[in-house]
C-alpha cells in the first residue's frame, strides 16, 4: 500500500491503495467516479476508456502508480451537464442502446478528436475500433463522430 | 421521441448493478466453481480460505434451508453442486469476504478433489448414448414419406452451427439488503425479475412477499440474463439471509464466461426434395440441440427451432424433429433469436447446397417458395400479412438488385486476388412466448396531484428503448409533456408475477398492459371534465396539458384537472392488466396458433474476400423491414442494425471452443472475437415495407428486438458466393461461423 496524489477531472484526490491496483477500480471505488465502467480487466473492450493527459487510456490495466503529476479526466469531467459537441452529437443521433460502453466510447472519440479534427471515415473506423459495443451502434458511432467532427471545426 | 435515457449514458450518470452506491459493511461474494466438467465431489477443504483475515464466510449447499434448486423449466439444476459436477464452472460455494480482492485469495485456497468421469461436448454423441434433456419433438405437415416420389431433386447433407457468447459488457451481478423482520431487497441485472424472486423464494425457503427483486436498466442481456441473472442474486440473498449484511456478487468476466452458458451449438441433417420447377415438395430436418448440463431454457429453445425450421417458404411435407442433448458444458440458454436463428441456417444451407448441385443461383430456390398469406406452416398456423413477396419487390427495385449483381459479377472478372459476393436472405419470425401463459403483462400508473405520472411495468430495459416506448404510450394518452413522466425501475413490489422481458414481445405486452391503463385514467378524468363544463364526456379531449372541449382549447389545464379529480375523491391510479387474445398451442398434435403475428423482412448482403488472406469485410447490407407503423423509428432502426451485426457476429467471428474435457478456450475478450466497427458493414439501408402493421402489436408497431439478428445469416452465404468466384471446385461444409481460418482454407482447399 502506498499513497498517491491523482488530478482528476480538475481536483486533487490523495488514495492510499497497492501499486499495481487498476485506475479503474481506483476510480469506481475510492473516489465514486462509477461512469467509467468495467467490461473484459484486459484492455479489450474500452468500457474503461479515460483521457490521461489528453489521451484515450484503457482505466483497467493502467497501473496508479504510473499517473502521479498527470492529468485525468472521466466521462464525468469531460463537459458540464453533458455539453461536449461529441455528447452532443451522440444525444442528436440517439446512439446508445444499453449505454453501458458509451462512457468509453466518448472518451474514445472526443479524445481522437483532439488530435484529429476533419477525420475521414476509414480514420474514424482505425480510431474506433478498440471500443466494443455489443448493442452494435457502431454506423450510429461512425455518423456521430463525423457530426461531432462537423460541429467542432 | 428521442430515447430517454440518451442524456445520462453520454453523461456516465446512468445507473447499472455496480454503480449502486455501496453501504458500509457489504460483503462481497466471489463463486467458487468446478475445475472439471463432470464428477463426483469426493472432498473439499474450506479450511485454508476460511483462515484468511477478511473472509466472512462460505456458503456451500449445506446453508441452503430450501430446496438447492434453480431449474426454471425443469427441476435439474443445483444452485451449489452438491454430490456431482456436470460442468466446468458449475458454482460450488460462494466465498464472502471484506473485499473482493480476499474472496479471490481466498478462492485459490480452496482444496478439490474430484473423481472424474465421462465428458460428453457433443449433442450427436450425447443422443446416441441416451443422454436427453426430455424426450424428442417433431412437428409435421403432410407427408414427407409419399412426397419424394413427386420429386425430381433430392438432396441430403449436414449442418453444424456453434454457439455464442453472449457477451454483454456488463458482466452477471446482484446486490442484496437485508431490510427490516427478515425480509431482503435484491437489485439485479436481470431481464426476470419475477424469475429470480421465484427460485430465491424456493432456495431461501421464505414467501416470494419477502423478496422485492429490483431492476434499474441492464447493460446488455441478449437473453445471457433471462435465466442465468438468477444464481448470483440468489447467492447474494442467501448470503444476506444468513449473514443479515448486503451482499455483493459481481462476476468478473472470465468467471462469467466460463460459468455461464451460450447460444445453443445444434448439428442437424437434412433432407430436401424438388421439383421441376425448384418448388420444395419435402423437408425432413433432425436437430441434435446441445443442451449442455442442465435444462435452463433448451425445452423452450429447442420449440422454436421447430417452429422456424422452414423460415420464410411454404413447404407442403415437412417432418422436424428436434433432440435437446444433455452435454457436460454449462447449459446453454436464451439469445435472441432462441433456437430460430439454428433453425433457419438449416433451411438455408439445404438450399444453397441443392442451388450448389442444381448450378444455379441460390434465390432462385428462394424466390419460388415465398410463403404467401393462407399458407399453412408446419405448426398448424395459417400465415397472414405475409410481406415476403413485396419485400422481394421492394429490395429489387429500391436497392436495384440486377444493378448490384451486374457490379459483382464485373468486379470479379477483372480483380484476381479480391472477390466479391452477395446472398438474400429472408425472414420470419414469430411474436409471442410459445408458452401461452407467459402472454400477459401489468402496469401501474400512477397519476401524482400536481399532474406528474408516474408509470410502472413487468418491462426490463436493457438497450432495445422499451422505456421510451412506454412514456411515448402514456405521453399520447394523457397529452403531457415527456419530462413530466418517470417511468419507475423495474420493482417486484410494484408489479408482480412478470414475465421475462424476452420473446421480443415486451413492448407489445407492457404496451398494452399500459395503455389500458391510462386509457381507464383518461376516461376517469374526461368524466371529471364533462361533469364541470356539463356536456357529454365524449367532447372532452386532451392536447398539450390543456383540456378542450369540443376541440376549443378551455380554461382548464390538464393539472387544474388533475386536482379537480383529486378533490372530488376520484382514483388517480390504475392497473393495467393484458393479456394476448387467440393464441394457443396444443403440445399433444404440436398445432395451433402459437403467434400473434409474424415479422418479415429480406436482407441483401454484399461482401468483399480478399482471396490471399480469407479476410472478408462487408460492403453492405441493405433491408426491407416489416415494422408494421414504428413507433419509434430510431429506436427501431437500432434494433436492426445491431441485431443484424450481432448475428453476423454468430455467423462469422465468434467461436467458442471446449477443450474435449470440457474446458472454455475462448474465455476472454483476447480468445473470443465479437464485432467492432471493422466488422459492421459499411453501410446499412433499410427501407420500410409499406404495411398496415396489425393491431396485436402495440400502436401497430411490430416486434423488432430478434427478428433482424437472422439477415447475419446472410453474411455466410454471400462469403460463400464470392469463395465460389475464387475458387470453382469450392464444396461446402456448412459449418458456422464461417472465420478467416475457415475462409482461408476454402479458398485454397
Amino acid at each position: 500500500m502506498a499513497t498517491y496524489k491523482l488530478t482528476i477531472n480538475g481536483k486533487n484526490h490523495s488514495v492510499n491503495v497497492d501499486e499495481d491496483t487498476p485506475l479503474l477500480w481506483v476510480l469506481r471505488d475510492q473516489i465514486k467516479l462509477v461512469g467509467t465502467k468495467y467490461g473484459c480487466g484486459m484492455g479489450q473492450c474500452g468500457a474503461c476508456t479515460v483521457h490521461i493527459n489528453g489521451k484515450a487510456t484503457k482505466s483497467c490495466i493502467t497501473p496508479i502508480s504510473s499517473l502521479e503529476g498527470k492529468k485525468i479526466t472521466t466521462i464525468e469531467g469531460l463537459s458540464d451537464n453533458g455539453t461536449h459537441p461529441v455528447q452532443e452529437a451522440w444525444k442528436a443521433i440517439d446512439v446508445p442502446q444499453c449505454g453501458y460502453c458509451q462512457p468509453g466510447q466518448i472518451m474514445q472519440a472526443s479524445a481522437f478528436l483532439e488530435e484529429n479534427k476533419n477525420p475521414s471515415k476509414t480514420e474514424i473506423r482505425e480510431a474506433m475500433h478498440t471500443n466494443i459495443c455489443r448493442c452494435a451502434s457502431y454506423n450510429s458511432i461512425e455518423k456521430a463522430v463525423e457530426v461531432a467532427a462537423k460541429n467542432t471545426r | 421521441m428521442k430515447n430517454i435515457d440518451s442524456k445520462g449514458h453520454v453523461t456516465g450518470t446512468s445507473i447499472y448493478i455496480d454503480d449502486i452506491p455501496t453501504i458500509e459493511g457489504t460483503g462481497y461474494g466471489v463463486v467458487f466453481d468446478s475445475p472439471c466438467a463432470h464428477g463426483k465431489i469426493i472432498s473439499v477443504n474450506y479450511s485454508k480460505a476460511k483462515a484468511l483475515p477478511g473472509v466472512i464466510h462460505i456458503i456451500t449447499h449445506k446453508d441452503i434451508p430450501g430446496e438447492n434448486q434453480i431449474g426454471g423449466i425443469l427441476p435439474d439444476e443445483e444452485l451449489f453442486a452438491s454430490q456431482e459436477v456436470h460442468f466446468q464452472g458449475q458454482p460450488i460455494a460462494l466465498i464472502i469476504a471484506e473485499s473482493e480482492q480476499i474472496a479471490f485469495k481466498a478462492r485459490k485456497l480452496i482444496e478439490i478433489e474430484i473423481d472424474k468421469k465421462t465428458v460428453i461436448t457433443d449433442p450427436r454423441e450425447a443422443q446416441q448414448k441416451g443422454q436427453l434433456i426430455f424426450p424428442p419433438r417433431t412437428f409435421s405437415l403432410g407427408n414427407t414419406k409419399d412426397s419424394w416420389k413427386d420429386c425430381s431433386h433430392i438432396f441430403e447433407g449436414k449442418v453444424d452451427i456453434n454457439g455464442q457468447e453472449h457477451l454483454y459488457i456488463e458482466t452477471q451481478g446482484a446486490y442484496a439488503q437485508p431490510l427490516e423482520n427478515g425480509n431482503i431487497k435484491v437489485s439485479s441485472s436481470t431481464q426476470g425479475p419475477t424469475a429470480v424472486q421465484r427460485a430465491a423464494a424456493k432456495v431461501l425457503n421464505i414467501g416470494m412477499h419477502t423478496i422485492e427483486v429490483d431492476v434499474v436498466r441492464l447493460g446488455g442481456g441478449f437473453g445471457g440474463k433471462e435465466d442465468q441473472a438468477t444464481p448470483w442474486a440468489i447467492m447474494a440473498a442467501l448470503g444476506t439471509q444468513i449473514l443479515r449484511i448486503p451482499i455483493k456478487v459481481i462476476l468478473h468476466r472470465m468467471d462469467d464466461m466460463r460459468m455461464t452458458g451460450k447460444r445453443h451449438p445444434y448439428s442437424a441433417d437434412y433432407k430436401i426434395g424438388l421439383n421441376k420447377d425448384l418448388k420444395i415438395v419435402g423437408y425432413e430436418v433432425t436437430f441434435f440441440q446441445n443442451a449442455g448440463a442442465a435444462a435452463d431454457l433448451s425445452p423452450a429453445v429447442m420449440e422454436r427451432t421447430l417452429f422456424h425450421a422452414t423460415n420464410s417458404y411454404f413447404i407442403p411435407n415437412v417432418e422436424a424433429t428436434a433432440y435437446s442433448c444433455k452435454t457436460n458444458l454449462p447449459p446453454n440458454t436464451a439469445f435472441r433469436g432462441f433456437g430460430a436463428p439454428q433453425g433457419m441456417f438449416v433451411i438455408e444451407s439445404a438450399i444453397a447446397y441443392a442451388a450448389n448441385e442444381l448450378a444455379i443461383e441460390k434465390q432462385q430456390i428462394q424466390k419460388v417458395n415465398l410463403l404467401k398469406d393462407g399458407d399453412e406452416f408446419p405448426y398448424g398456423q395459417i400465415a397472414e400479412g405475409v410481406g415476403l413477396s413485396p419485400a422481394w419487390e421492394t429490395l429489387v427495385s429500391k436497392f436495384n438488385l440486377k444493378a448490384t449483381q451486374k457490379e459483382i459479377a464485373s468486379f470479379n472478372k477483372t480483380n484476381d486476388a479480391v472477390k466479391k459476393g452477395y446472398a438474400l436472405m429472408p425472414i420470419t419470425f414469430g411474436i409471442s412466448f410459445t408458452k401461452t401463459p407467459m402472454n400477459q403483462a401489468r402496469a401501474l400508473v400512477h397519476i401524482y396531484s400536481d399532474g406528474s405520472v408516474g408509470i410502472s411495468t413487468g418491462a426490463v430495459e436493457m438497450g432495445q428503448g422499451v422505456n421510451t416506448k412506454m412514456l411515448q404510450i402514456a405521453a399520447n394518452i394523457f397529452s403531457v409533456s415527456a419530462n413530466r413522466i418517470k417511468l419507475e425501475s423495474t420493482n417486484t413490489t410494484r408489479v408482480a408475477n412478470t414475465s421475462p422481458t424476452a420473446a421480443s414481445a415486451t413492448a407489445d405486452l407492457n404496451g398494452k398492459a399500459l395503455e389500458k391503463a391510462c386509457n381507464a385514467l383518461a376516461k376517469r378524468l374526461k368524466t371529471t371534465a364533462a361533469s364541470y363544463f356539463k356536456v357529454d364526456v365524449g367532447t372532452i379531449q386532451f392536447k398539450d396539458e390543456q383540456v378542450l372541449v369540443n376541440g376549443n382549447t378551455s380554461d382548464v389545464s390538464w393539472n387544474q384537472l388533475v386536482d379537480m379529480a383529486f378533490l372530488e375523491r376520484v382514483c388517480l391510479t390504475e392497473n393495467g392488466h393484458y393479456a394476448t387474445p387467440i393464441i394457443n398451442f396444443n403440445k399433444d398434435k404440436e398445432k395451433g396458433h402459437p403467434f400473434a403475428y409474424h415479422v418479415f423482412g429480406l436482407a441483401l448482403t454484399e461482401v468483399t474476400v480478399d482471396c490471399i488472406r480469407g479476410t472478408y469485410e462487408f460492403d453492405a447490407v441493405k433491408i426491407v423491414h416489416d415494422f408494421g407503423k414504428s413507433m419509434n423509428p430510431t429506436v427501431d432502426r437500432g434494433q436492426i442494425e445491431g441485431g443484424l451485426v450481432q448475428g453476423m457476429g454468430w455467423m462469422t467471428l465468434e467461436e467458442i471452443k471446449y477443450t474435449k474435457e470440457g474446458r472454455l478456450l475462448s474465455n476472454s475478450l483476447s480468445t473470443y472475437k465479437v464485432p467492432d466497427v471493422y466488422s459492421a458493414p459499411k453501410q446499412i439501408l433499410i427501407e420500410p415495407l409499406e404495411t398496415e402493421g396489425t393491431d396485436m402489436a402495440i400502436l401497430k408497431s411490430k416486434a423488432v428486438g430478434e427478428p433482424p439478428l437472422m439477415y447475419g445469416i446472410g453474411a455466410y452465404f454471400a462469403i460463400e458466393n464470392a469463395i465460389k468466384a475464387f475458387n470453382p471446385a469450392y464444396k461446402s461444409t456448412f459449418n458456422a461461423p464461417f472465420t478467416h481460418e475457415k475462409v482461408l482454407m476454402a479458398l485454397y482447399n
